[in-house]
């Protein structure tokens, strides 16, 4: 299983089901978001899927009022990245929070955000 | 390695073109022979660089396209792309053909056509310099970068819009100095923190604008180099690179790839911080001119905002940064950008910047920055 859970496809496959995924290093114990092959700490060839619980607090945030094309309409929308409590961080869309309560450590929840085939990261209350 | 020389350098206006950027490289490229006192003919190599040509011009296979219109198409050319460090990459490419005994002059530069097309399109192939799957797809933009940095300085140091602003008031103060500046008058602090958000707290007057142009190096080995007086060595050309993810920055607040290629190039050169007496550096943002600032080791981290405030980094001050107007002021045509920095530097140690000189300068180091502070660029010069 390790190399099926290595791609992006089936990363994002399994985050459209509201199940994050990451990976642990047989080695070492680091931990990581798919996909690579080497471990950065280690230089071993050995992970193996572990799933994210999808809480976490947030690091930095911006609120983007210019959009790049095709987004104009989402516009203004937060983009935060979030600390997961296991420790790795993943960058996402803010979804259902105010963007006056945004702040350095505020809890967030993983949901994912699902437009026709496309999956991206979000996060909205804890 | 053998020593190397920048002895010809060529800049276009920067700004709105209607011509081609092999049209912009050329112009550039015309002006570098001409101050370079060479002929075409002697140039054995080109390192050309271009970001978004695929995008907004339907071209590719740019090296040779630029060659054809110098006149000099049979030698061996190279595109390099590296985001916003791309023609800075190139140099160092250059540097080391060079070095290496491989060649004896070679042309380095780039050029950028972005003004052709809207604003939104340009915003969109630039971002694509970040990742595609986590970056891209939930909408983060160049500015959003750097906003996430900005928050992460001003919550870790205290750094406020206000210090950012002095950045750009700063660089617009020195791009009025500049003929070839796509921006030639002065802005206060008060137009910047009233300017709209792009993406929070950035304003629009903290980003620097989307510009077409070219720039051009001619490089030398010193056989060539010593016979010419207006020479401007090569002390130390450092590249290094972070990961590509946002989400695995280890500190938001600071960009590592900039400590790590300046240490390597201070460490090649034999130099330290004080002995730099002028930079051109990456100010895409006025947030990324304060972390550069620190990175770069002028100031300490959390100070570089107290210094842009105390105007330690303006003419006259205690180690001048961007004295061309910088990407803030005179623009950022990203393919040309790099090469466009040390152009103005090697224009500074030769003494000919007119009066946005920086009086005796004898050391100066230029600074690139790639897309989502994955890459970075780090040179030094000097005189003799
Ligand atoms: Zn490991």
């Amino acid at each position: 299983m390790a190399d099926h859970v290595l791609t992006l496809k089936h990363f994002f496959e399994e985050a459209r089901a509201g199940r994050l995924t990451g990976i642990r290093c047989g080695k070492c114990g680091e931990l990581a978001i798919p996909p690579k092959e080497f471990c950065p700490s280690c230089q071993d060839r050995n992970w193996a899927p572990v799933p994210l619980a999808g809480a976490g607090s947030i690091t930095s945030f911006t609120v983007i009022r210019v959009a790049p094309r095709g987004r104009g309409a989402e516009a203004p929308y937060a983009v935060a990245v979030v600390r997961l409590d296991e420790g790795v961080s993943l960058l996402g869309r803010i979804v259902d929070i105010p963007f006056d309560a945004l702040r350095a450590d505020l809890p967030v929840r993983f949901r994912p955000l699902v437009t026709g085939e496309q999956t991206a990261i979000g996060f909205g209350p804890a | 390695m053998r020593r190397v020389a920048v002895i010809g350098v060529g800049v276009t206006k920067f700004g709105k073109h209607d011509r081609t950027s092999a049209e912009l490289f050329a112009e550039a490229a015309g002006e570098a022979i001409r101050d370079a006192d060479v002929t075409p003919s002697a140039i054995q190599a080109l390192y050309y660089g271009n970001v978004t040509g695929g995008e907004g011009e339907k071209q590719l296979h740019m090296g040779p396209l630029a060659a054809t219109l110098l006149g000099i198409p049979t030698i061996p050319t190279t595109r390099f792309e590296n985001a916003c460090a791309t023609s800075h990459a190139a140099f160092r490419h250059a540097v080391m053909e060079i070095g290496a005994g491989v060649s004896d002059i070679v042309m380095v530069g780039g050029a950028e056509r972005v003004l052709n097309i809207p604003t939104d399109a340009a915003t969109e192939y630039f971002a694509y310099c970040s990742d595609a799957s986590w970056e891209q797809s939930v909408g983060l933009t160049f500015p959003g970068v750097f906003a996430l940095i900005a928050r992460a300085h001003m919550d870790k140091h205290g750094t406020t819009e206000e210090q950012m602003a002095h950045v750009a008031v700063k660089n617009h103060r020195h791009g009025a100095l500049n003929p070839k500046a796509q921006f030639q008058k002065a802005i206060t602090v008060d137009m910047v923190l009233n300017s709209a958000y792009v993406a929070d707290p950035l304003k629009l007057l903290d980003c620097c604008p989307f510009t077409d142009g070219g720039a051009a190096l001619v490089l030398a080995a010193e056989e060539v180099a010593r016979k010419r007086p207006r020479s401007v060595w090569v002390l130390g050309t450092q590249a290094a690179s972070d990961t590509m993810f946002m989400h695995e920055k280890r500190d938001l607040s600071r960009v590592m790839a900039t400590e790590r290629a300046a240490r390597a190039v201070y460490r090649q050169a034999g130099k330290t911080p004080v002995d730099v007496d002028v930079v051109e550096l990456h100010d895409c943002f006025t947030i990324a001119e304060i972390v550069a600032t620190e990175g770069l080791g002028f100031f300490e981290p959390g100070f570089g905002g107290a210094a842009a405030e105390k105007g330690w980094t303006g003419l006259g001050g205690k180690i001048p940064v961007n004295p061309s107007g910088g990407l803030k002021a005179k623009g950022h045509p990203i393919g040309a950008t790099g090469a466009g920095q040390i152009a103005e530097i090697t224009t500074q140690l030769r003494g000919e910047a007119g009066p946005r000189q920086v009086e005796g300068a004898r050391t100066g180091l230029t600074h690139t920055l790639g897309g989502n502070t994955a890459t970075v660029l780090v040179s030094l010069f000097g005189r003799g």
